[in-house]
C-alpha cells in the first residue's frame, strides 16, 4: 500500500533520513520505536508529504506521490494523521473539527457528516461532547477526538506521531484503546511510538529505527525476545 | 472673578456660538470620520492581502516573487513620512482627480495598509503550526486552511494592535489641511485665525478627539472581551 524507496532528509546540515526502504501492506499496524533524534517522526511526516523529502520514492496506493504534478491534498485525503499535540482547531467545536474536511472537501453533505461524526463520538464515548470546545477537555479526550477527526475522512492508512507522548499518564489507556479498536477493525497503521505494550499487543512488525535508517525489523515476539544488533538490545534494556 | 467669567463666555461664544460656528467644527468632523473610517477599511483590506503576499513561499520554500513586491511596499510607506505621501498623491499621481477626500483616503489607506500588514503578518505567525499541518494533513487545501482554521485564530491577536493602528489613522488624518481639505484640525485652526484667539477652537478640537478616541477604545475593549469569550466556551 505504501511502498518507501531510499528515502532521505536533510535539514541544511542536518541529515536525518539516511535512506530508508519499507513496504506498508494493507492492513498492516506497523510501529516504529526508536530514540529521540533517530527520524522516526520524520520519516512519518515524509509519509503524507508533511515533510518534502530531499530524495527517494514514496508510492501510495500505485501513485508515485513524491513525483511533480501530484495533488497532496487529493492523497492527504485517505490519509489520516495523529500527533502529539492533538491539533484540534481552537475556534471551532468539536463537531465542526469533525465534520469541516468532509464538508469542505464536499465529500459529504453536512447532514450525513454530522450524522457520521456523532456515530464515531458514540464509539469512543465522547457524544455528549459534540458542541463543546477543544480547551473544555483534557488530554486524554482531545486525542480520541482527533482520532475521530481523521477517521471522519475514511481514510485508507492512519499514522499516529507519538500519540501518547503529550498525556498525563492516567489518559494514556483510553487513547490507546481506541488504537486497539481501531487495529481489530482492520485498519492499516503506522505508529510512532514509545509505548511498547502497545507495540508488542497491536503491532503486525516492529521497526527499530536510529541514525535516520531502519536498523531492525521483526515481529513483536521476536523483536522483544531475541534483538539483533547491539543498538536495539541497549535500546530495550533502557526502556524495558 | 466675574470679569473673568464673562471674558471665557465671550471666548466661547466667540469660538462655537456666534455665525453658527460650531457647524463647522461638525462638518470637519465629518470630514475627518470620513477618511479615517474608509482608509481604514481600505488599510485593513491591503494589509490583509499583504500579509498574505509575504508569509507566500516559492516552490522551494524560499521567497515568493510575491513576498519581495510585499516588502518593496511596506519598506517605502514605512520609509516615508505619510504627510508626504500624501502630498504626492494629491500633486503628483492623482494630479487631475479633484476630489480631495477621495485622494486622502488612497493615501491614507495604502499608508496603514503597510502597518496593518505587519500586524496580520505577526497575527497569522502566533497561530501554533499544528493547526496548519492538522489542516493540511485531512486534505484541505492551503487556502482553505487559512480561511477557516487560521485567520479565525488569527483575528484574535490583531485585535488590539489593529485598534491602536485605527486610532493613530483617525488622529493622522489631521494634516490633510495640506491639500486644502477643511477637517476638525483644520476648521479649528480657521476659526481661531479668524477670532484671533486660538484657545478654545485648539482645546475644543483636541476635546472632540479625544471622546472620538475614547469611545472607539471602549467599542474595540467589547469586541475583544466578546472574542476572548468564546475562546474559553
Amino acid at each position: 500500500m505504501i511502498i518507501v524507496k531510499d528515502l532521505h532528509k536533510k535539514f541544511e546540515d542536518n541529515h536525518v533520513l539516511r535512506g530508508v526502504n519499507y513496504h506498508v501492506h494493507q492492513g498492516e499496524k506497523i510501529v516504529i520505536v526508536g530514540p529521540s533524534g533517530s527520524g522516526k517522526s520524520t520519516f512519518l511526516r515524509c509519509l503524507n508529504l508533511l515533510e518534502r523529502p530531499t530524495s527517494g520514492e514514496i508510492w501510495f496506493d500505485g501513485q508515485l506521490i513524491t513525483g511533480p504534478k501530484v495533488n497532496i491534498d487529493k492523497i492527504r485525503e485517505h490519509m489520516g494523521m495523529v500527533f502529539q499535540n492533538f491539533n484540534l482547531f481552537n475556534n471551532l467545536s468539536i463537531m465542526d473539527n469533525i465534520t469541516l474536511a468532509p464538508v469542505k472537501l464536499k465529500l459529504m453533505s453536512k447532514e450525513e457528516a454530522s450524522e457520521n461524526a456523532l456515530s464515531l463520538l458514540a464509539r469512543v464515548g465522547l457524544k455528549e461532547k459534540a458542541d463543546a470546545y477543544p480547551s473544555q477537555l483534557s488530554g486524554g479526550q482531545k486525542q480520541r477526538i482527533a482520532i475521530v477527526r481523521s477517521l471522519a475522512m475514511n481514510p485508507r492508512v492512519m499514522l499516529f506521531d507519538e500519540p501518547t507522548s503529550a498525556l498525563d499518564p492516567e489518559m494514556v489507556g483510553e487513547v490507546l484503546d481506541v488504537m486497539k479498536g481501531l487495529a481489530d477493525s482492520g485498519m492499516t497503521m503506522v505508529v510512532v511510538t514509545h509505548e511498547m505494550g502497545f507495540a508488542r499487543e497491536v503491532g503486525t512488525k516492529v521497526l527499530f529505527m536510529d541514525e535516520g535508517i531502519i536498523m531492525e525489523e521483526n515481529t513483536p515476539s521476536e523483536f522483544f525476545s531475541n534483538p539483533q544488533c547491539q543498538r536495539l538490545q541497549d535500546f530495550l534494556s533502557k526502556v524495558l | 472673578m466675574q470679569a473673568w467669567l464673562e471674558k471665557v463666555a465671550k471666548m466661547f461664544d466667540m469660538a462655537f456660538v456666534s455665525g453658527e460656528r460650531w457647524k463647522l467644527y461638525i462638518k470637519g468632523l465629518g470630514v475627518t470620520l470620513e477618511i479615517a473610517l474608509f482608509a481604514a477599511i481600505l488599510g485593513l483590506a491591503i494589509g490583509t492581502v499583504v500579509a498574505l503576499m509575504k508569509l507566500s513561499t516559492n516552490k522551494k520554500g524560499g521567497k515568493s516573487i510575491w513576498a519581495r513586491v510585499a516588502n518593496v511596499y511596506i519598506d517605502i510607506i514605512r520609509g516615508t513620512p505619510s504627510v508626504l505621501q500624501l502630498l504626492i498623491m494629491w500633486f503628483i499621481i492623482l494630479k487631475s482627480c479633484k476630489n480631495g477626500v477621495l485622494v486622502a483616503v488612497l493615501s491614507f489607506g495604502i499608508n496603514s495598509g503597510a502597518y496593518v500588514a505587519e500586524i496580520v503578518r505577526a497575527g497569522i505567525l502566533a497561530v501554533d503550526k499544528g493547526q496548519t499541518e492538522a489542516g493540511r494533513s485531512l486534505g484541505l487545501s492551503k487556502v482553505q486552511t487559512m480561511i477557516y482554521i487560521v485567520l479565525p485564530q488569527a483575528i484574535k491577536n490583531v485585535l488590539p494592535p489593529i485598534g491602536n493602528e485605527f486610532i493613530v489613522l483617525l488622529k493622522e488624518t489631521a494634516i490633510v489641511g495640506y491639500v486644502s481639505l477643511t477637517d476638525l484640525t483644520r476648521a479649528a485652526n480657521q476659526i481661531s485665525s479668524r477670532t484671533y484667539e486660538a484657545f478654545m477652537p485648539l482645546i475644543g478640537a483636541a476635546v472632540i478627539y479625544f471622546v472620538i478616541i475614547k469611545i472607539l477604545t471602549i467599542l474595540l475593549e467589547k469586541l475583544e472581551r466578546r472574542l476572548r469569550k468564546s475562546d474559553n466556551r
